[in-house]
């Protein structure tokens, strides 16, 4: 059974419920029977830990909520077996925040190249250093640091 | 079958409008597999937002979804306004009411005419962009923009409409009507467009609704939702439109909802051009010199409808003047994802027709 | 009197042999530069004519109402740099629209252009066989489309060619039989009912043709025109192109002049068989005084057709493959079948 750890609603009159990020899959499915649907996935890096929010949304009863979990070691249980949207919003997640999703099938890169160094929304993210991105024949991106070896 | 084809559809190729890109498996004519990638037109707009103040973010929403910016603006503002109790004043959220939709006309002007054009009919997509052009001249003469507006600040809008103005959108609306009656006859007078549009691309609102897709999409697999009615904003409650709704599940179906919605635009403008009221333009709170330093609190996410369907802002503020996270939830990117599904045994001319109904914008897929 | 025979007069002095082979020469330049003319114009017509229907202004810089755009893209076709396929088939890549460029090109000396006043006759050759000499050269455009996409070996030019070869050979044989009722019912003189010859040559068939064709058989044009925009192959039927799905098709990975000779070729198709069409079915060049302006009234009648087919280029959206080789099989070629049987029942009729 799963513990709401606290009930608040925020500024825009949405209800939040802050959970242990070990009952996120129990209370994602008891909201999956409800007739519930994801709707977005936002991590936050907080520096010392990561805020990871879902927004799920019931279309029958036009109801928004959030559901919020913190994450000190980067890794979260992943929604993809209760909603096929899980699938790219959590790569965007681990791809920009670099959130790992465990139980995730296909935890790749979206949007970056797959060799990109760091995650980009990270607040320690080196944004002086520039990666360059090039192309070979079959269509593969490579990074590298090297300016010469960019487009 | 071993004998498949691996055809790159994109990111470099006449019908992918944005730039994304579709490893397609093909058995000769028939499409086995698709295999979506995409951030060739990422920017990570959501870590610039977070190095810059609030009010300078504006122009970062409007290259999301840059043929809809009108609504990509309104949708952070709306956030922003919300984190920073800032209330607008009614004048400014009916001339916002306004541009939104009139924006919403000018992307649809867009998809309507890149319909007929991924089907190989030229002549729709240059009559749409005509159309498109004169709500172009209505934005310069608002805003000074094109296409990237920057009309609507925080609290309100950058510069009152004048008489002008007015007339101008009067002016559009009346002839609009009865264009837009001749380009859709111009599309569904074609057999040939109802052979290659019904009955392709069926999707299913339960595999809609698990993969997040919303908008027209939404409601042309049956799913009536509209959040300007099902939880308004602005001023939606106060006008009269309908929620148009196709039972078809398929590329016909999303053509003739986006059709309709535009119908509903029309009147949604009309009513708002004799509702508009007099008064202050912009909340004094948030006047020019004093932009820069509104602070804001809290998390908030709000959501508007924009022309691909459910637009949402999460915002989070850490009590300064530069937002701490800024995350859009962008509808495109979710109803390119469900592009495989629907496109799974059918032929490549049927992916590619496909492909247009969704009308994905690249920019907001990518952010 | 012909045109060849006229030059052959002037060069008279030349002796026999000389002046014979010079005036052949000399004629085939001639009706050369006058198609060549009268294609530019076209393609200039059909670029202005397109941009009216798009509510653009079309050409109108280089010259006057620009004019001159046409050579401007010539040389600017000409000054590009081919890009071509590193793994091509090098030979068949150079050779594909260089066959297709001939093949409409001779396709257009066998036409019977009719008569102009003083020269008579306006035609290259006066040979018994044009009609099958014509779908000969016809039959040979296809080999270029084929070699041009294999030789790219590229996916979009393979899926192209094989769409091409669909389409050839799904609408070749609907038209060759309704050409066939042509040569059945041109066989007889519907206003004798007497035998009579010539039947296998475009110029024999435009003099038995006092009532067009095509209102006798209409159902023969319709099968006719509908192959000839499939074998011209622009939209609704532009499958093998299909810009939109297969980037260009055969054409993808030609650029430059080699590519503009495709787009040459794309549009001498359309004058082409639209000077089939109002050659076989329309009458040709028959008209009142037809001994002195024949030729304005073949012009007049294509360039009709000739517009008609550009409102057809762009305002159609295109028919999908399965679709389109349907049309061809399962309507156009019975519906032909029935036609060459109307014609059998015709001939017996007016006899």
């Amino acid at each position: 059974m799963y513990k709401i750890l606290s009930e608040e609603t925020d500024k825009s009159g949405m209800k939040v419920l802050n959970i242990d990020k070990s009952d996120l899959v129990e209370l994602m499915e008891e909201y999956k029977g409800k007739g519930y649907y994801l709707s977005s996935i936002t991590g936050v890096d907080m520096k010392d830990h990561l805020d990871v929010i879902y927004h799920i949304h019931n279309f029958d009863k036009n109801d928004y909520i959030c559901v919020k979990i913190s994450t000190s070691d980067e890794k979260v249980p992943s929604l993809t077996k209760l909603w096929k949207a899980a699938d790219w919003d959590e790569r965007e997640q681990y791809d920009l925040m670099g959130i790992i999703f465990e139980g995730h099938e296909n935890l790749k890169r979206i949007l970056l190249p797959e060799e990109w160094a760091g995650h980009p929304l990270r607040k320690d993210y080196d944004l002086k250093k520039v990666q360059y991105v090039s192309m070979d024949r079959s269509g593969n991106e490579h990074v590298s640091f090297d300016e010469t070896e960019g487009w | 079958m071993s004998h498949w084809i691996e055809l790159n559809v994109g990111p470099v190729h006449p019908s992918t409008h944005g730039i994304y890109r579709f490893r397609v498996k093909l058995n000769e004519e028939t499409v086995e597999d698709v295999d979506i990638t995409i951030g060739y037109l990422h920017r990570n707009a959501e870590k610039i937002c977070e190095l810059s103040y609030f009010v300078n973010n504006i122009i970062y929403f409007d290259r999301m979804d840059y043929i809809d910016a009108m609504n990509m603006e309104l949708a952070y503002l709306r956030a922003v306004e919300t984190l920073m109790d800032m209330e607008v004043p009614e004048r400014a959220q009916w001339i916002r009411m306004i541009m939104a939709e009139l924006s919403r006309i000018a992307a649809r002007m867009v998809g309507i005419g890149a319909v007929g054009l991924d089907l190989g009919m030229l002549t729709p997509f240059f009559h749409t962009f005509h159309e498109r052009e004169k709500i172009q001249k209505i934005f310069t003469e608002a805003s000074g923009g094109r296409q990237e507006v920057n009309y609507m600040s925080i609290g309100g809008v950058y510069q009152d409409f004048n008489e002008k103005i007015i007339n101008e959108i009067r002016e559009f609306i009346s002839q609009f009507k009865g264009k837009l009656e001749e380009m859709v006859k111009m599309l569904l007078d074609s057999e040939i467009f109802w052979q290659r549009n019904e009955g392709i691309g069926i999707l299913e609102p339960e595999v809609a609704l698990d993969y997040g897709v919303t908008g027209p999409m939404l409601r042309a697999s049956g799913i009536g939702y509209d959040i300007r009615k099902d939880s308004p904003y602005l001023f939606y409650d106060k006008v009269d439109f309908e929620v148009p709704v196709a039972k078809t599940k398929d590329n016909l179906g999303r053509f003739l909802v986006k059709v309709e919605e535009l119908r509903q635009s029309i009147r949604i403008i009309e009513q708002c051009l004799a509702k508009l009221p007099d008064g202050p333009y912009f909340n004094p709170k948030a006047k020019k010199s004093a932009m820069l330093l509104l602070k804001g609190q809290g998390d908030v996410f709000t959501r508007v409808e924009s022309e691909s369907g459910e637009f949402g802002v999460f915002i989070r503020g850490d009590g300064g003047v530069k937002p701490y996270r800024v995350h859009a939830r962008s509808p495109s990117f979710k109803n390119l994802a469900v592009v495989p599904e629907m496109t799974r045994g059918v032929l490549i001319a049927d992916l590619i027709a496909t492909i247009a109904s969704v009308d994905a914008v690249a920019g907001e897929v990518d952010r | 009197m012909s045109l060849l025979v006229r030059i052959h007069q002037w060069l008279s002095f030349l002796g026999n042999f000389t002046s014979l082979g010079l005036a052949y020469i000399l004629q085939t330049i001639f009706i050369l530069i006058f198609v060549g003319i009268s294609f530019v114009a076209l393609i200039y017509i059909f670029r202005k004519y397109m941009a009216r229907i798009q509510r653009r202004v079309g050409p109108n810089r280089v010259g006057k109402f620009g004019l001159l755009q046409l050579i401007a893209d010539l040389f600017k076709l000409l000054g590009k740099e081919s890009i071509m396929p590193e793994r091509r088939d090098d030979m068949a890549y150079k050779l594909a629209p260089i066959i297709v460029i001939i093949a409409t090109m001779l396709a257009f000396m066998l036409l019977p252009f009719g008569n102009l006043a003083y020269f008579g006759s306006l035609a290259v050759t006066h040979s018994k066989v044009t009609l099958i000499l014509m779908f000969g050269i016809l039959s040979i455009l296809p080999i270029g489309e084929i070699l041009g996409g294999i030789s790219t070996k590229s996916n979009y030019a393979l899926l192209g060619t094989m769409r091409a070869v669909a389409k050839d050979i799904s609408f070749e044989i609907p038209m060759m039989i309704s050409v066939l009722a042509i040569v059945i019912v041109s066989s007889r003189s519907y206003v004798t009912g007497g035998a009579i010859t010539g039947g296998l040559s475009l110029s024999g068939i435009v003099a038995n043709e006092i009532i067009p064709y095509g209102i006798i058989e209409p159902l023969g044009l319709l099968i006719f025109f509908i192959s000839m925009v499939a074998r011209a192959s622009y939209s609704p039927f532009d499958l093998g192109e299909s810009d939109s799905e297969l980037i260009s098709g055969y054409t993808t990975e030609y650029s430059g002049m080699r590519f503009g000779l495709f787009y040459v070729g794309l549009f001498g198709m359309v004058y082409l068989s639209s000077f089939l069409i109002s050659i076989l079915y329309l009458g040709g060049s028959n008209g009142p005084f037809d001994h002195y302006v024949g030729f304005i009234y073949l012009f007049i009648k294509t360039d009709i057709l000739v517009l008609i087919s550009f409102l057809i280029w762009v305002t159609l959206p295109r028919i999908r493959i399965d679709k389109f080789v349907n049309l061809g099989w399962k309507y156009l070629l019975p519906l032909s079948m029935i036609n060459l049987v109307y014609a059998g029942l015709f001939v017996l009729y007016i006899r």
